[in-house]
């Protein structure tokens, strides 16, 4: 078993882990353009499920994905709740009458203050305890009118706005699903070989992709290292009382400045020492090189090709002539 | 015919002056040669040129008749250094390969051997070093000892005649140290060698040893007279080793011949 698991990569035994890297890219690809020409949610769901079905068959636990559509909710979320409230096209779905009065605004500047106290004990699910507090105040409103009121409003839901957020909520989970696939179905290593066999002809064109693929190699090659310096150095800084974790902004952000600078010094040293490395073991930028990894096609990548082909051409039909 | 041979060879960066001040030598074909001598003296700047990573200021370098030109990018040129393998002192920083396997296959990769041949020259010297259990193993995961043996390995691999050794062994543990030695050991007379070292025990498998001061060679001979020859060992700045103390003491006290010889003889091994 290979042992250079860093970045997201999941080991597991499915079909998409033995892909040919450069089938996944493009095939990843071309899905990815397909969906942005789809603006139908049925077919946009009907994409969803596909991705589902792509994670599912990974065999990799699906936390993994979670986590990675856990990094953009916050915007997911947002972005969907601005395109409902402001975006009026469309036939009337519903609205919402709101009464605000003294006694629910100081309601809900109190939940918010609650929302922040609790932030202090409970650091984790933070958004869902932000949405829970949005949700109180303005139920507050709706529900609980007392007091001197300062004034009422209401909010319209509309059908179309709904729909159109809606597609661009499923669209952008459909990516993140179908890239997680990809990062976490292929090693960072196999990736880079991908793109360098993948462009290799260009060189014909004079434009060297293989400097490039190798600045990549070695930039995942010494990520752990430059990791485990880090960590070297945060804890020598800590030997000399330095606490990264307390502090307002701009101690932190001086704090920083003791472990940003050692590890530029450290990058450079091991940049110029690696550079002769290389350049002793005859490495020339832009030579030819063989290759002690082979990447050949088995009869799963023409199909996976095929497959996404197809699927990419049904999305433009769908798109343009449907 | 010397397989290395230099001619007044200077050399200077910009805020040093005569880094190497005029080096001449001559080393001979399955030589183990080490060069020694304190920190800055010049001992690493001078195997430096001779792999021709730095270009020198005067002077010549000939390696096996053919001159190593100024010029680095130069087809000729390329070919001769690749006749040259350096290993450096940080087993980290010339680690090029995600994995071990992909760390001894780089220099072949760039001398465009065929990919069957590569496999078959990774499976024989990883082996050779011992380190034919480890080929999937991630650098993270090795020892300092375990790196430079797959750095060694790599060079073998690339079957240089000439192979350098910049203090490839002072920042390894003990045991790290133990390991690279037996493995240079073994390579002695098979491959011409050039050791830079502080190590006794490694000054004691040379065939001969220069001592370099100021960038310049002070001193150059078998082991046993430079190492006895307390004066020169002072004037370069290098600690003199306690076993040879002792031999010194011995030898003045006039305890007796067979004393001294056998304790001679644990020194050198000989």
């Amino acid at each position: 078993m290979n042992s250079v698991v860093f970045g997201q990569y999941y080991h597991a035994n499915s079909w998409l882990h033995r892909l040919d890297p450069r089938c996944k890219l493009v095939s990843m690809f071309m899905l990815m353009i397909g969906v942005f020409f789809i603006r139908r949610l049925d077919v946009l769901a009907l994409l969803f499920a596909l991705a589902i079905i792509l994670v599912i068959s990974s065999k990799v636990p699906i936390i993994k994905y979670l986590k990675s559509i856990k990094m953009i909710a916050t915007l997911l979320i947002f972005t969907f709740v601005f395109q409902v409230l402001f975006n009026k096209t469309g036939n009337e779905l519903y609205t919402f009458n709101f009464t605000l009065t003294y006694f629910n605004l100081a309601a809900g500047i109190l939940l918010l203050v609650l929302f922040f106290v609790l932030g202090r004990l409970v650091k984790k699910l933070r958004l869902l305890q932000f949405l829970a507090t949005l949700a109180g105040a303005f139920s507050l409103q709706m529900f609980w009118v007392y007091g001197d009121v300062i004034t009422p409003y209401s909010i319209t839901i509309h059908d179309a706005s709904l729909i159109n957020s809606g597609i661009i909520l499923v669209r952008v989970l459909i990516l993140v699903c179908m890239s997680s696939c990809l990062t976490l179905c292929t090693k960072p290593t196999d990736i880079t070989l991908g793109l360098d066999k993948m462009f290799a002809p260009l060189k014909k064109l004079h434009l060297d992709t293989s400097i490039f693929t190798m600045m990549i190699s070695i930039a995942l090659r010494f990520i752990p290292t430059l990791i485990n310096e880090a960590f070297r150095i945060l804890r020598a800084q800590a030997s000399r009382g330095v606490e990264f974790s307390q502090g307002g902004l701009i101690k932190k952000i001086r704090q920083m400045v003791s472990l940003l600078v050692p590890m530029f010094v450290i990058a450079y040293k091991k940049a110029a020492d690696l550079a002769l490395a290389m350049e002793a073991r005859s490495y020339i930028p832009g030579h030819d090189r063989t290759s002690l990894y082979l990447l050949k096609y088995k009869a799963r990548d023409y199909i996976v090709y095929v497959f996404s082909l197809l699927l990419l051409a049904g999305m433009i039909v769908v798109r343009f002539v449907l | 015919m010397a397989i290395i041979k230099v001619q007044d060879l200077k050399f200077e960066y910009q805020d040093i002056k005569n880094a190497i001040g005029g080096v001449s030598l001559e080393i001979e074909e399955g030589e183990f040669v080490c060069i020694v001598g304190h920190n800055g003296s010049g001992k690493s700047t001078l195997a430096k040129l001779l792999c021709g990573l730095l270009v020198p200021t005067s002077g010549h370098i000939y390696i096996d008749g053919c001159e190593l030109k100024a010029e680095l990018e130069n087809e000729e040129n390329d070919m001769l250094r690749r006749r040259i393998g350096i290993v450096f002192q940080n087993p980290d920083n010339q680690f090029v390969g995600v994995t071990v396997k992909d760390d001894i296959a780089f220099g072949l990769e760039n001398r465009q051997i065929e990919r069957n041949e590569i496999i078959k020259r990774i499976d024989e010297y990883s082996r050779l070093v011992g380190m034919d259990k480890f080929l999937d193993r991630s650098p993270e995961s090795l020892s300092g000892g375990e790196k430079q043996r797959v750095a060694i390995a790599g060079i073998l691999a690339c079957d240089t005649d000439i192979i350098i050794l910049d203090e490839a062994t002072s920042m390894l543990d003990p045991k790290g140290v133990r390991e690279v030695l037996s493995v240079i050991s073994n390579l002695k007379h098979k491959k011409t060698i050039i050791n830079i070292t502080h190590n006794l025990n490694e000054m004691v498998l040379a065939d001969k040893v220069i001592v370099m001061n100021e960038g310049l060679i002070t001193a150059s001979g078998d082991v046993k007279t430079i190492l006895e020859n307390e004066e020169l060992l002072k004037e370069a700045n290098l600690v003199i080793p306690d076993t040879i103390k002792l031999l010194n003491m011995i030898r003045d006290s006039k305890i007796s011949e067979d004393v001294e010889d056998e304790v001679c003889q644990l020194i050198f091994h000989r």
